[in-house]
């Protein structure tokens, strides 16, 4: 079925649409219309004929055709006049006059006025396919880049109003207390409910200075050359430090911490900031979303090119559902456990975009009940005498390679 | 309680649900709250409010729409499709260019659209008119 319309006709591109595309033609000149109606119909179109503009502008209003094939001399409302209607019903329409040798020099205003192309009588039905093909051709070039930039446009805007929507809500729960404050001022409970709110203000102006710095470190990375330093780096070092750092939070939070390193050193090759803001986010987010009595395990081994690291925890999980959206900023998981446990919804877009800028990747397996695990590939470091040997070894295979294919 | 009026107000954000419910409660309203939409029906079936003050984006998503239009369109929720609806979010727009599809993406305009901050006058004005049509 996909095949049908175009098969006499290769070139023109296969539409998602499963229409053949439209076609409206108006010409006064009922031998005309016949004519086209039959040479466009046996390429597969279809087609509607009119002989006056009024009546193929209100059915071109309805039916949004890909393409009309209008005459420039008829009685009644002008082609000129269809040509500038057409574009003001939808300017994605594309529009072919047709026109007589003596009219030559208004088929060059109607180009000017926004048809895509003429066609002088008379002409030869090859000649009319070969315009009408060209013409829709340029109709799906619109069609593609009208969507596009109407995606492109939809996201920025959304993401816009969602960035400002995060750094908005700490400061009307803030706002909002202070407000309701002031006006039980004589209420007898005031003084007790000061101090508690006092307190719930403090803790929302942190998150939201929190929010700003991972919004800032976010775009550094993006930004700045923060990611583009390659030196070696010690990951037993980076993360033994961390998880000294964390020791009390996971001792307040009965959490268990361990290490595990196939080998040490353990070499990756990047930024040593970058890599310890990353293996922080993971580390701080296994604790966070543990569970009392659990474990957060982190092990690392060296797999080919690659480094491997795990960082394991025993929490709720992290439902199929979420998870393609895990690494999307600002995407915090849904249910109570998630929310009650502050975050900034920064941390992960963060971790994705260090691995990216690093060259390595990273994935997380989850089972629900059990726990989840982020797993983080990155490059193994080699000193310029390892990096040497082995670009001569790719020299010598990529020989071997093309010896091979002679 | 019996015969004060019921406030059910469905917001992700607790300190906010906090400070509302010593306004709502210092006005002599009943105060009924929700974390999230899911919660949010559970209780309204539960409890029967006078008037709902429903966020718009809880949980990073437009989850207020799909309440809004949950009760105005489900059967289960036939009973309450009058109980007023007061939607609140902290994105500043009039309610033309928030609902301008309003009607073909299946939703209703609520009865009233307040921004956050709450304007606290407004708002307690907008309760009393929304509990006496109720």
């Amino acid at each position: 079925m996909d095949e049908s319309p175009h098969g006499e006709m290769p070139g023109v591109p296969r539409r998602l649409d499963p229409h053949p595309p439209r076609i409206v033609v108006i010409d006064d000149d009922y031998a005309m219309r016949l004519s086209c109606r039959q040479i466009l119909a046996k390429s597969g179109y279809q087609v509607e004929t009119f002989e006056d503009g009024a009546h193929g502008l209100d059915s071109i209003l309805t039916t949004k055709p890909d393409l009309v094939v209008v005459d420039l001399k008829m009685p009644g409302i002008s082609g000129m006049e269809v040509i500038s209607r057409v574009k003001e019903i939808d300017p994605l329409i594309v529009i072919v006059v047709i026109t007589g040798y003596p009219t030559i020099g208004s088929a060059v205003d109607a180009i000017k006025s926004g048809a895509f192309d003429f066609l002088p009588k008379p002409f030869t039905p090859d000649e009319l396919r070969l315009v009408a093909k060209r013409a829709l051709e340029r109709r799906r070039l619109l069609l593609e880049s009208s969507r596009l930039e109407f995606e492109r446009e939809f996201l920025k805007r959304r993401f816009v109003t969602f960035v400002s929507h995060q750094l908005k809500t700490p400061l009307v729960a803030i706002h909002q207390y202070l407000e309701v404050l002031e006006r039980m001022e004589d209420a007898p409970d005031t003084a007790t409910k000061r101090r508690e709110w006092h307190q719930r203000c403090l803790k929302r102006t942190d998150g939201l200075l929190a929010i700003i710095d991972d919004w800032l470190t976010l775009s550094e990375i993006e930004t700045s050359d923060l990611a583009r330093r390659r030196v070696s780096v010690n990951l037993g070092e980076i993360l033994s430090g961390i998880l000294d750092v964390y020791e009390e939070l996971a001792a307040e939070s009965d959490v268990e911490l361990t290490l595990d390193l196939a080998e040490d050193p353990l070499l990756v090759r990047g930024d040593p900031n970058c890599v310890s803001v990353l293996f922080d986010n993971l580390i701080v987010n296994a604790i966070k979303y543990n569970r009392a009595g659990g474990d957060v395990r982190v092990s690392g081994e060296r797999v080919g090119g690659e480094v491997i690291v795990a960082v394991s925890d025993t929490g709720v999980g992290i439902p199929e559902k979420y998870r393609t959206f895990l690494f999307d900023e600002f995407f915090r998981v849904g249910g109570d456990a998630a929310r009650k446990t502050g975050g900034t919804g920064l941390g992960l877009p963060i971790c994705k975009r260090i691995v990216s800028e690093l060259g390595g990747k990273i994935e997380v397996e989850s089972e629900e009940g059990v726990g989840s695990t982020f797993k983080v590939w990155l490059p193994v470091y080699r000193d310029d005498a390892g990096l040497q040997a082995e670009e001569e070894a790719a020299a010598r295979s990529s020989d071997i390679g093309v010896g091979a294919s002679k | 309680m019996a015969g004060l009026k019921k406030v059910l107000v469905i917001d992700d954000d607790e300190d906010f649900l906090e400070s509302v419910r010593s306004l709502l409660e210092s006005e002599g309203y009943d105060m009924v709250e929700a974390e999230s939409g899911r919660e949010g029906l559970q209780k309204l079936v539960q409890h029967d409010p006078d008037v709902i003050v429903l966020d718009i984006m809880m949980e990073s998503t437009s989850e207020g729409y799909g309440v809004n239009s949950a009760i105005k369109f489900q059967p289960e929720y036939e009973p309450y499709r009058d109980v007023p609806i007061i939607m609140v979010s902290s994105i500043q727009m009039s309610p033309d260019e928030r609902f301008p599809r309003a009607e073909e993406l299946g939703m209703i305009r609520p009865d009233e659209y307040l921004t956050k901050p709450l304007d606290i006058p407004r708002f307690l004005e907008a309760l009393r008119r929304a509990v006496q049509h109720a």
